[in-house]
């Protein structure tokens, strides 16, 4: 066998698979563990012999910027192997997403909380861009959260570097509801800005609890987002009206951000509103976001541990929890797989008290910071 | 095997944004291909070796005393034939009209394949054209299977994509490259905001000769040993060794240029292309010392393919095992969930 034959299969031997958890078009997640030590692991097998053209662009993708990418808040890529014809991705085993929680209506979103998920993304965001890696999927289904409460980048299938001057991209990127206007208007050569826009759509949707700019199509995608931010001027963005998809889609008058996001301080409007600048080269960058006064003024973010959870997060923890001290008389025993999340809820400390109170978010009111 | 990574202090990734220590040592490139030239020699010597001895065994396996004349390559031969096909992948990215980009990632991805793997089990011919493809994909730059092969003469698909994984494996899936040409980039520009500026001619010329000698540069060691900045003001150097050294002096690191001179002198001494008669000779040999086990139709070849499938049937039939005995023992309403998910998992596992 060759040494290379050998390498990789000491690697395949490091990890096994459990159970399947989700399947996809070109891949299968199963939850498995590292032999040695027990630890969880998913592994992302991707099906590689049905291409015609070999390695398929998104796994070459997702395995060249997750190999080089090492932050808190990206998502790790503990290994990787083939077996006959497929690839194997081991990633750091992940419990819940961004888009499960603010979709749990038990669950009540602080300020600091909101505060605390957009400082990781912007963390995570600023690594990327800092290695010139564009990520141009993000939405809250790819911001993955880990059981410390850590949020994570996650599916780098659409990454790429930055092109060098005068080479085009493709503007077909970006789930739709989160994708920037530049490109719906197709615009060819772009930037970080795209994924701050994206970002800008989730700050929203956290504070929303519902999909900010929800198009059914890509031209309602432009008028949704007009219809919300006003239609953009000369003025508000030179040039745009050059872009190769332009057209027009109606005159919408500017609405201040105050009057959907009632609850909203001054300092989170602003920059909600840096984030959503029509004109790219005007957009907040992520390293800017990171030094906002939003992210020093109180509430402070929230701890991470501190951070809402869903049911299966918390009874996935309790879990680990019996399962390392003795059992519970009083519980329901092993055989419940979820509590229900009230009974979970008196497990929170003192800090949580105060989410009983509201079931929402209530922008009536003005936040008490 | 790679350079040891300077031990730094554990540091907060939630700090990391603070932390100096520069992006470039964060690579895949720094941490696994980089080396000292003690290193890099010996890597290439055990690979040698040890492949030869592995080779030998077959041979002997096949008819004993048959491996006693073979003249088998050393290391230094297989290098030269390395050598040659870098200088191929230039010419079909000029024909491709491929971006350097491309160009330079399959070359790094060749000589990288090569501190994996001997030139006796896989030659270079083949290997280049795979390296080549997957630098499309890595880069940014797809284009299909059939474009390709199709504008390359006697080449069927299954020649590039046979070797995808085997390459992809060997370069252990590290698909990023930093290269020279960018470090250059980056150098010129820096050279036209110099305190004393420099006429835009001259700028320019420096530029073009430098970027000739980065593709020299391709063609050595150099990657391995040096960091592509590095790399880059040697050839600047050797452009127009003045002004590399304003540059230097501008950006206060003029005590650097003792090691740019030996970056500058390996380029000059190793960037040279091989004599056709050269390689041929070590071609002709190579069809002697060639590992039978890669002969399609060899003995060697078959016996090794009927012992690949034999454990393919031992594994087949234990895992028909297991799934017989998960439904005698199951109880039919299946309260056994774990247990049958875990025979799911297996059965879908075809590997």
């Amino acid at each position: 066998m060759d040494v290379v034959e050998k390498a990789n299969a000491a690697r395949q031997k490091r990890w096994t698979k459990d159970r399947k958890v989700g399947e996809g078009t070109y891949a299968v997640v199963y939850q498995g563990r590292e032999a040695a030590t027990g630890r969880k692991v998913a592994i992302k097998k991707i099906k590689v012999g049905q291409f015609k053209d070999g390695l398929d662009m998104s796994a070459v993708r997702e395995v060249k910027y997750l190999k080089e990418l090492a932050h808190q808040n990206v998502i790790a890529l503990l290994d990787v192997f083939s077996s006959k014809t497929n690839l194997n991705l081991v990633l750091e085993f992940l419990d819940t997403d961004l888009e499960m929680i603010i979709k749990d209506r038990s669950l009540v979103f602080l300020p600091a909380d909101i505060k605390s998920w957009m400082a990781m993304t912007f963390r995570g965001l600023e690594f990327c861009h800092r290695n010139f890696v564009l990520h141009r999927d993000l939405k809250p289904n790819n911001l993955l959260i880990a059981s410390d409460g850590q949020l994570k980048l996650a599916d780098f299938g659409l990454a790429r570097d930055f092109a060098d001057p005068g080479y085009k991209m493709t503007c077909q990127v970006i789930t739709r509801w989160y994708r920037p206007p530049e490109l719906l208007f197709g615009a060819r050569y772009y930037s970080t800005a795209v994924d701050i826009w994206s970002v800008g759509c989730i700050f929203a949707e956290l504070m929303l609890r519902t999909p900010y700019l929800p198009g059914e199509s890509d031209m309602d995608q432009l008028k949704t987002t007009f219809r919300a931010l006003g239609t953009p001027t000369e003025e508000d963005w030179p040039g745009h009206t050059k872009l190769p998809d332009y057209v027009p889609v109606g005159q919408f008058p500017k609405t201040p951000l105050r009057e959907l996001f009632t609850a909203a301080t001054a300092d989170t409007l602003n920059l909600l509103g840096k984030c959503l600048i029509y004109e790219p080269r005007k957009r907040i960058s992520a390293k800017e976001a990171l030094s906002h006064p939003y992210f020093f003024a109180l509430p402070y973010p929230s701890h991470p541990s501190k951070l809402p959870k869903t049911a299966s997060q918390l009874a996935a923890s309790r879990m680990a929890e019996e399962a390392e001290t003795n059992v519970d008389m009083n519980g329901p025993g092993p055989a419940v797989k979820a509590a229900p999340p009230n009974r979970l809820k008196r497990k929170m400390s003192g800090d949580d008290i105060g989410r009983s109170v509201a079931r929402k978010l209530d922008f009536s009111q003005p936040a008490a910071a | 095997m790679a350079v040891e990574q300077v031990p730094s202090t554990p540091v907060d990734a939630a700090n990391d944004t603070l932390s100096k220590r520069p992006l470039y040592e964060g690579s895949t490139q720094y941490q696994h291909w980089r080396f000292s030239p003690e290193q890099l020699h010996k890597t290439r010597e055990v690979l040698n070796t040890d492949a030869i001895a592995a080779i030998r065994s077959t041979f002997e396996a096949d008819s004993p005393g048959s491996s006693s004349d073979i003249q088998f390559l050393t290391y230094e031969e297989e290098i030269l034939l390395v050598k040659l096909y870098v200088t191929k992948i230039t010419q079909l990215c000029g024909h491709f009209r491929f971006p350097e980009e491309v160009e330079a990632t399959a070359i790094s991805y060749l000589k990288r394949f090569y501190l994996k793997n001997t030139v006796m089990d896989w030659h270079p011919k083949n290997v280049m054209l795979t390296a080549l493809f997957l630098a499309t994909k890595t880069t940014n730059h797809p284009i299909s299977l059939e474009a390709y092969t199709s504008n390359i003469p006697r080449t069927a698909p299954s020649d590039v994509l046979d070797l995808e994984f085997l390459v992809a494996q060997s370069l252990a899936f590290e698909f990023a490259v930093w290269h020279v040409h960018r470090a250059l980039w980056g150098i010129w520009l820096d050279a036209q905001d110099l305190p004393i500026p420099v006429p835009p001619e001259r700028l320019q010329q420096a530029y073009d000769s430098a970027l000739q000698y980065v593709g020299t540069s391709r063609i050595t060691d150099a990657e391995f040993l040096f960091t592509p900045s590095q790399i880059a003001l040697a050839c600047l150097s050797l452009a127009d060794h003045d002004l590399a050294l304003r540059w230097a002096t501008a950006k206060g690191v003029e005590a650097n240029m003792e090691t740019i001179e030996k970056v500058a002198i390996m380029v000059t001494r190793d960037g040279v292309v091989p004599s056709v008669e050269v390689v041929r000779e070590i071609d002709r040999r190579l069809r002697l010392c060639k590992n039978p086990e890669k002969v399609v139709g060899s003995k060697a070849y078959i016996a090794k393919l009927a012992k690949v499938e034999r454990e393919a049937e031992v594994k087949r039939a234990r895992k028909a095992e297991e799934i017989r005995k998960a439904m005698e023992d199951g109880d039919p309403f299946g309260s056994e969930l774990n247990d049958g998910a875990r025979v799911i998992a297996d059965l879908d596992e075809d590997d």
